[in-house]
């Protein structure tokens, strides 16, 4: 085995470097006895090294330190995300940064829309984090409690929902809740001179996200309002691109998308200003309105990690580092509102509360 | 003047051959159009993908010229020489540039294998273990010459057993029905490790041996008796395959020792050897004997002196090649957050070991059903119409959408036996129900090719059945069957919404050990590309996984066209 590991590193690039560790020692492992899957593997070796780090909720800035220089040695094995489509670049990049430190702990991250994500991987066991850009609901809680999954919410930042027009519709800057939801809803309106006389006699042509995604249930509960139901007649999509891309080529278009699409985007789209009731001053989207509350569409974004799965210790060491994470420029780069420091000791405080309790 | 002089047998016919002409010529020139349409469209979405991925307007213009005078000028002289005077040597061109080109690549494909998957040691007990199992049914043929029923056991047992041995076994599972999920039956049960397999015998005492010694023992010993025996049979003396395999065993070994100097791994080096060196130095030696087309091998060595010049110049100037997307960084780094750090490796070696479980999947079973329905099901009656039902359905199931093979999948695998969602086994799996029907058609459409009339001659001869089937159709077939499953392979490493079902996720950044770890395959990374807000990741990144994944099925085809051309030709 040793002549084996040399003989590879005269060759290794730096990925095979990474992986030959691995395939020297597990590759007999995992050809042979890795039957019983991905959750038994890292359970018991790392359980005293993280320990040391978990007890500091509160400094944060050391524990993180602390932890990576105890146990990134040993620690291996499997952390499942799955969710929301909002959620997942974050996720993503904790995980690329997660692996940077734990180079053995396989983070592996699907977008599969919030719903999605609960009902076919999280909730039967398949997951140990899901993402959500909205509150788990309670039928989804029964879901998971009858598998033997118990949800636990971290709530880790915050995006500002943005509903945006194609550049040349002029005629529109801002919009009120109340006319998203006749535009919105369940036969509603038609045709934008629908809604306001002095719109064009033209009809809309709607891009929005599926019905899996957190987006689309959030929308409807806070914007068109509990007693509709949002409208069938739109372009449904996971994919946030093929909305802004259905948005540009339309001038009569109109659609609703994370904050993070439009930063990327905001020359390609127009982004409205909408008031929550009329005679409000409408806000424009940016994640200082969200921040401090100026912007009427800003929705909290979730991960919730199930209670068996943070017992393992690369469960807990992920998500230790995803929500001390949470509260750095990293959330902000990728266009969401970081969580506040309050949020993150909270957070921390709850994960540990899991994990030794 | 003709038309005229018929016109007294039909008229009518005559006017409408004058009409026909024009009908025939407008119905030529629309298939024409249609052909270079189709090419037109083709040729400029490829091209499209290629610019973004390669990016050659990046680089200097100079670096343009230096390569095209070094490398694309030469090549081209030689080839319009080929073509215009010695046409042989043009086909000995192309095949001695493939022959190692495709070596190398396969030859990868087994370095990632030992480097994921394997351990020579492993690999060592397993051709062990297959050689001990032929030694046995060997025996068993030589002693009890007349026991077919007791040899067909010794046959299927005696490699199982060599392989595994009777291993610990240890299962606990709950059975329930699939649609109440109430309870039916727990089965818990242990069973101590009763034989080891041969490789665990030889384990313990293969840990002081050097890696690449075993490779080659276990590799390239194998192919080189397979091709010493080519050769033998070509040259039609006894010594072909003692000196190809002396020749070959010696060469990779003196090369083992002088590889680390170059900074390659003994055992890399073995791996890359036996599937680019040895079989072009059989091709070769196959060229040089025939005395035909013996200038072709020119064409390799200009191109390779050139590329070695051409980079020698744009060093030495520093000129600046395209700052592609693509490249060796490309192709051995996991995906990234950020566009430029972006790569392929665990989705490209999630594929090929996806494709290490289809073949084992679907090929005996395709095969196997194929020649079932084409020699052994009845044709009449009313079991041949139950035959009949059941082909015409599997053709349908050719045409299923592959989205439903992923529910298929998700829910047979995943919900039914309790398998891990997106998992390389469940993917296999999945993809390998898909192309199975494919592989089933295609493998019938090649024993239905055989003619009859070898057949009869078998029958003639007093064989049975069995033995035509063994000795007369297999062999012609098998050609046809390779061909087909191969192009069934391309079409299934494409495949992209089976495994979004069965949950492969959007990024995995560790390379899969084994079968039962997650893993990405290359159309699902592609997938997850398209959906990153950077343009540079939706543009240029994912351009250069679709070039990645259009090269692999480049190859794949290119193989199977090689092998159908082949045997065609020994016919």
């Amino acid at each position: 085995m040793a002549q084996d590991a040399d003989s590879r590193s005269i060759v290794s690039r730096r990925k095979f470097l990474l992986s030959s560790g691995v395939a020297g020692a597990a590759a007999l492992a995992g050809c042979s006895s890795s039957t019983g899957g991905s959750s038994g593997d890292g359970s018991g070796d790392g359980s005293g090294g993280g320990s040391g780090g978990s007890s500091g909720g509160s400094s944060s800035g050391d524990s993180s330190g602390d932890s990576s220089g105890d146990s990134s040695g040993g620690l291996s094995g499997e952390v499942v995300n799955s969710g929301s489509s909002t959620v997942y670049p974050v996720t993503n990049a904790m995980a690329e940064r997660f692996m940077e430190q734990y180079p053995e702990v396989n983070v592996t991250v699907d977008s599969t829309g919030s719903g999605g994500g609960f009902e076919n991987h999280f909730c039967p066991g398949n997951a140990d984090i899901n993402g959500a850009s909205r509150a788990i609901k309670d039928e989804e809680v029964e879901h998971c409690t009858g598998n033997d999954v118990e949800p636990i919410e971290f709530h880790i930042a915050s995006d500002a929902l943005t509903m945006a027009v194609n550049n040349d519709a002029d005629w529109v800057d801002s919009m009120t809740f109340d006319e998203m939801s006749q535009i919105w809803r369940e036969d509603g309106a038609e045709m934008w001179s629908d809604v306001r006389d002095e719109w064009p006699d033209e009809e809309f042509e709607l891009f929005g996200p599926a019905s899996t995604s957190g987006t689309y249930d959030w929308f409807n509960a806070n914007v068109i309002g509990e007693d509709y139901n949002h409208t069938a007649q739109h372009e449904p999509t996971e994919e946030d691109n093929l909305i802004v891309q259905g948005i540009q080529d339309s001038e009569y278009a109109m659609g609703y998308f994370g904050y993070a699409y439009y930063n990327e985007n905001s020359d390609a789209v127009k982004a409205i200003s909408v008031a929550a009731e009329e005679g409000d001053e409408p806000g424009a989207p940016s994640l200082s309105a969200a921040k401090d509350g100026t912007y009427p569409m800003a929705r909290p974004l979730f991960i919730y990690g199930s209670e068996a799965a943070i017992q393992r210790e690369e469960v807990y060491e992920f998500l230790n580092f995803y929500l001390e994470n949470a509260e750095t420029d990293m959330v902000q780069e990728i266009g969401y509102v970081p969580s506040s420091v309050e949020m993150r000791d909270e957070n921390l405080n709850a994960l540990n509360d899991v994990y030794n309790g | 003047m003709a038309q005229e002089q018929s016109a007294g047998s039909g008229q009518g016919f005559a006017g409408d051959s004058g009409v026909s002409r024009i009908r025939g010529r407008v119905f030529e020139w629309l298939t024409l159009g249609a052909t270079v349409f189709g090419l037109v469209m083709v040729t400029a979405l490829l091209a499209y993908v290629f610019n973004d991925a390669i990016r050659p307007f990046s680089a200097d213009p100079l670096w343009h010229l230096v390569y095209a005078t070094t490398v694309v000028l030469p090549a081209l002289v030689l080839l319009a020489t080929y073509y215009t005077s010695d046409e042989p040597a043009g086909e000995v061109a192309i095949a001695s540039t493939g022959i190692p080109i495709v070596g190398l690549v396969a030859g990868s494909g087994l370095v990632v294998l030992f480097i994921e998957l394997l351990t020579p040691a492993d690999w060592f007990g397993l051709v062990v273990g297959l050689v001990c199992a032929a030694a046995v049914v060997r025996l068993h043929q030589l002693t009890r010459p007349n026991a077919a029923v007791e040899r067909l056991f010794v046959i299927v047992l005696a490699p199982l057993l060599a392989i595994t041995g009777i291993p610990a076994m240890n299962i606990q599972r709950t059975f329930s029905s699939p649609l109440t999920t109430t309870e039916i039956v727990t089965i818990d049960a242990a069973t101590p490790s009763l034989l080891p397999s041969v490789g665990d015998v030889l384990r313990p005492l293969l840990t002081a041996v050097p890696g690449w010694v075993l490779l080659v023992a276990a590799v390239t010993l194998p192919v080189a008796t397979l091709f010493g025996r080519q050769v033998a049979a070509r040259r039609g003396d006894g010594r072909g395959v003692r000196e190809v395999v002396v020749g070959s065993v010696g060469l990779v070994a003196v090369g083992s020792l002088v590889a680390p100097l170059f900074g390659l791994a003994p055992q890399h080096w073995v791996l890359l050897a036996t599937t680019a060196v040895l079989p072009t130095g059989v091709y070769l030696e196959g060229v040089v004997r025939r005395r035909t087309g013996v200038l072709g091998v020119a064409f390799p060595i200009v191109l390779g002196a050139g590329l070695v010049l051409g980079t020698a110049l744009t060093n030495a100037f520093g000129l600046a090649g395209p700052s592609s997307w693509i490249g060796w960084d490309f192709l051995t780094s996991p995906t990234s957050i950020t566009p430029e750090d972006a790569g392929i490796y665990p989705p490209l070696v999630g594929s090929v070991l996806m494709l290490v479980v289809i073949i084992t999947l679907v090929f005996p079973i395709g095969v196997g059903a194929a020649i079932y329905l084409e020699e052994y099901a009845p044709k009449t009656g009313a079991r041949g119409r139950l035959v009949e039902l059941i082909e015409i359905n599997i053709g349908n199931l050719a045409g299923v959408p592959s989205v439903v093979y992923g529910l298929l999948g998700l829910g047979l695998f995943v919900k039914g036996i309790g398998l891990d969602s997106g998992i390389v086994i469940v993917g296999g799996l999945t993809v390998g129900l898909l192309i199975l029907p494919i592989v089933i058609i295609s493998a019938q459409e090649a024993v239905r090719a055989v003619p009859d009339s070898l057949r009869r001659a078998s029958y003639g001869m007093g064989a049975t059945k069995w033995q035509t089937t063994r000795n007369v159709v297999l062999p012609r077939a098998l050609p046809g069957i390779l061909t087909g499953t191969i192009l069934a392979l391309g079409r299934a490493i494409g495949e992209t919404a089976p495994l979004l079902m069965i949950g492969a996720a959007a990024s995995v950044r560790l390379a899969p050990n084994g079968f039962f770890d997650k893993f990405s395959a290359m159309p699902r990374q592609i997938f997850a590309w398209s959906s990153e807000f950077d343009p540079d990741f939706r543009f240029g990144v994912l351009a250069a996984g679709v070039v990645t994944l259009l090269l692999v099925l480049l190859l794949m085809n290119g193989t199977a066209i090689l092998i159908r051309n082949r045997y065609q030709r020994s016919d």
